[in-house]
């Protein structure tokens, strides 16, 4: 199937539209000055590549953060050109994927510190709304909306790539007939800081491949692009030029900040992304380079281009822009595939601002000379790497250019089971168990790692492991797992700190497992796992959420297995602000009793007793319990934990008459249970207790049915 | 200011093991001269940013990036004599 790019959006420091940015990108103009968002005394730098002017839109009547502001905008762009009007959005089925890192960071970092240091100011305050990375997503879906369905993930700074990874999946799925792709990330102290305490930030703007570059300069924006097929485009009368045509992920398993310098597992996403197009190294005509000017990054970088491109390295032409724009992070690789998308249309390359002086170690590169050069561009690629080793590389090209390679569409299943929480330690069918109206008498599930491998790992990411491990993760396995609200606590300690002893005491080591996708990156380099590795935001249903990231990307044929499922940490925050805030929007107020945990199923194309039939996303539980397959023997559903409002959904449905069990008992509240239902469910069949299981999700108007059934 | 050698070294490697997060290693088993990065306790450039980070934060000295800061984490000794040559800058 073809995806056609049929509208743009960019918002980042060289301009407010693709009308704006574009020529000042495509000249090499840096957007680059001091920071006036926020104080940077005593930090290594003092500039950023900041958008301004930005006014946070809506009424008030619930908080909106930079990084909504800027996703909005972008948003909107794209909708205009593809003349996907809302009126239009209203009538057909179109989809919406954001990226991200930091969400509603800069809007609450504040808040954050002080309730690190006072627990008394942890309760239900509604200014953090805006903090989660899911709250880019609600926006839009209120500013734009209603989709038909909407997902949000990191991937740290492939985020916005993988966007378009997933996308892609679904309109190749056909549960979309459009979706709307991007990342958003708003500039924030806790990035800003954090970089700076790394080392990784140059003080003068960013010189990525110049042999005097000292690191990145921090900048902030959103990319959002529409991916139609075609048909669907062409019917509307929607006009396009480029096609998504491939792409690769891989995950380095190496370390947690600093990429593997021989670059091999960034080569093979290279390598990947050109198979998946059928395009030949000899094709490649411009590389949007990750080029962060970091010294290890833009070296490894040129390494994975000579073992990928072969010879053909010296051809292609190559060029980072975030010489001009900064790196803005969960944008990053949004942002950069359309720019990767304009040289095509355009036939215009645009130059690496900053680069005088090519380091020797960059030499084999055909970087781009200042000012840009016209060339015939039929193929680009935007490479995007993240934290935790974690390699998005997409294939874009001119319509018609690669030809549609044939799709096959791989079942999914269940081949192993693995849960880490108050019910223990549980492999495989012993699973079941977290269907027990109580927990067991147990120990610490977290047993058994190696201490010094587990250094750096902090609670959600030893859970992830020990699940991850029990549910038989092998080393060609992505990591996918839901993540509602990012470390909040690990944020408030790391700004508590900035603010009360300055930039110089901020503890580097602390600042990598901030990012969201940080417990899957772990689980990643722990266990070494080289596939599709990133968290879903998605409040209570970030596991189900997860789940049915994993699904898609199998089914589309981006991996061969991916250990998928929720990890939660314990949280304060979460437990007596975000939680309860989230709750009160329902009118909903329970005790603040949060517990913790992670559950990992390992879903591969290998056929085993367990199969997962159907995956449906919507608005509403009833919804997507009609759409669901269809019970056809004993069945059971298994929610989060049973309420009237799950019940009634059943009314009316084929799964109506049966029993409904949940997981809460078990192993507590937190927002990962869907996670543990899926577990439960899985667990269950191969114990052969059931042969179909509905697991059944539901929060804040997003719902998930997933039927698994005894294959 | 002076504090004798072995009370620093002793301070030192309780720290190391601390902000390391070098969990199960007994601090009075790291050897005065032996070499803390690479082979040694097998730290990295990572670990570097931290410990400098937290020296700065308990003794008030800086340790600079580049060659001089990897002449001061050559070894526990070298760190303590690092710290005790060079003035607080708080």
């Amino acid at each position: 199937m073809r995806i056609a790019l049929t509208g743009y959006g960019i918002v980042c420091a060289a301009g407010r539209s693709v009308a704006e940015a574009w020529p000042r990108i495509a000249r090499g103009e840096r957007g680059i000055g001091p920071v006036t968002l926020f104080d940077v005394t005593g930090q290594r730098a003092s500039i950023a590549a900041e958008v301004k002017g930005l006014v946070p839109p809506g009424d008030g009547s619930v908080p909106w953060s930079r990084s909504d502001a800027m996703a909005l905008e972008a948003a909107r762009e794209a909708i205009a050109q593809a003349r996907l009007f809302p009126a239009g959005l209203r009538d057909r089925r179109v989809g919406l994927i954001v990226g991200g890192t930091t969400g509603g960071m800069f809007e609450t970092e504040g808040l954050l510190a002080r309730m690190h240091a006072d627990a008394a100011q942890r309760v239900p305050n509604p200014e953090m709304l805006a903090h989660p990375l899911s709250a880019t997503a609600d926006r839009l879906v209120a500013a734009l909306g209603p989709f038909a369905r909407a997902r949000t993930l990191c991937s740290a700074c492939s985020s916005g790539a993988n966007a378009f990874v997933l996308g892609a999946a679904w309109l190749r799925l056909g549960v979309v007939d459009a979706v709307i792709v991007g990342g958003t990330d708003g500039l924030c102290r806790l990035t800003y800081t954090g970089f700076n305490a790394l080392g990784a930030v140059d003080p003068n703007p960013a010189r990525p491949f110049d042999v005097n570059r000292r690191g990145l300069t921090i900048g902030e924006g959103a990319g959002f692009a529409v991916l139609e097929r075609p048909e669907s485009a062409e019917a509307r009368g929607a006009t396009w030029d480029v096609e998504l045509v491939g792409a690769g992920i891989t995950s380095e398993a190496h370390h947690i900040t600093n990429p593997a310098e021989d670059g091999a597992f960034a080569a093979r996403a290279i390598e990947s992304a050109l198979a998946s197009a059928g395009l030949s190294a000899a094709q490649v005509d411009y590389v949007n380079a990750h080029g962060t000017a970091t010294s290890l990054n833009d070296a490894m970088e040129s390494r994975a281009l000579e073992r990928a491109l072969g010879e053909h390295v010296s051809r292609a032409w190559v060029s980072s822009t975030k010489g001009v724009m900064g790196h803005t992070l969960g944008a990053a690789g949004a942002i950069e595939a359309i720019i990767a998308a304009l040289t095509i249309r355009d036939r215009r390359v645009p130059p690496t601002a900053g680069l005088e002086e090519v380091d020797p170690k960059c030499a084999s590169l055909r970087h781009v000379p200042a000012g840009g050069v016209e060339a015939e561009v039929n193929v680009a690629l935007s490479n995007s790497f993240g934290f935790g080793g974690v390699d998005t590389v997409l294939a874009l090209a001119r319509r018609g250019t690669a030809r549609t390679s044939s799709e096959s569409r791989p079942r999914v299943f269940v081949t192993g089971i693995g849960s880490a929480s108050t019910a223990g330690a549980l492999r495989g069918t012993d699973n079941a168990r977290l269907l027990d109206a109580r927990p067991l008498d147990v120990a610490d599930p977290v047993v058994g790692l190696d201490p010094a491998r587990a250094r750096r790992l902090d609670r959600a990411a030893r859970l992830g492991v020990v699940a991850s491990s029990l549910a038989g993760a092998e080393a060609g396995d992505g990591v996918i797992m839901g993540s509602s609200y990012g470390d909040a606590d690990g944020s408030a300690s790391f700004l508590a700190k900035l603010f009360d002893k300055g930039p110089r005491l901020a503890p580097p080591a602390e600042f990598p497992n901030l990012v969201p996708s940080s417990p899957s990156g772990h689980v990643s380099i722990y266990l070494g796992l080289h596939g599709p590795t990133m968290a879903v935001a998605d409040l209570s249903t970030s596991g189900e959420a997860a789940i049915a990231t994993a699904f898609d990307l199998i089914s589309t044929g981006a991996s061969k297995a991916i250990v998928a499922g929720s990890i939660e940490g314990p949280s304060e925050i979460a437990a007596n602000c975000l939680a309860p805030a989230f709750r009160a929007l329902e009118g909903k107020i329970r005790p603040s009793d949060r517990s913790e945990g992670s559950a990992a199923v390992r879903l591969s194309i290998e056929p085993a007793e367990v199969e997962l039939v159907s995956v449906v996303q919507g608005n509403d539980p009833h919804e997507v319990t009609v759409l669901a397959a269809k019970p056809q023997g004993r069945a059971m559903v298994i929610v989060a934990e049973r309420s009237e409002e799950i019940v009634s959904a059943l009314t009316e449905t084929a799964w109506a008459d049966c029993p409904v069990r949940d997981v809460v008992g078990a192993v507590g509240r937190h927002e990962g249970l869907g996670g543990f239902a899926f577990a439960a469910a899985a667990a269950s069949i191969q114990r052969g207790d059931v042969d179909d299981v509905l697991v059944l999700g539901a929060s804040q108007g997003r719902s998930y049915s997933l039927v698994l059934r005894r294959h | 200011m002076s504090k004798p050698r072995e009370t620093l070294r002793t301070e030192l490697k309780a720290l190391i093991v601390r902000e390391l997060n070098l969990e199960g290693r007994d601090p009075s088993s790291i050897v005065d001269d032996a070499p803390l990065f690479g082979e040694g306790l097998g730290l990295d450039s990572l670990d570097a940013l931290q410990l400098a980070m937290s020296v700065e934060e308990h003794f008030g000295v800086r340790i600079p990036e580049g060659p001089d800061g990897r002449t001061a984490f050559r070894s526990v000794d070298a760190l303590a004599e690092w710290i005790e040559t060079h003035p607080a800058t708080k």
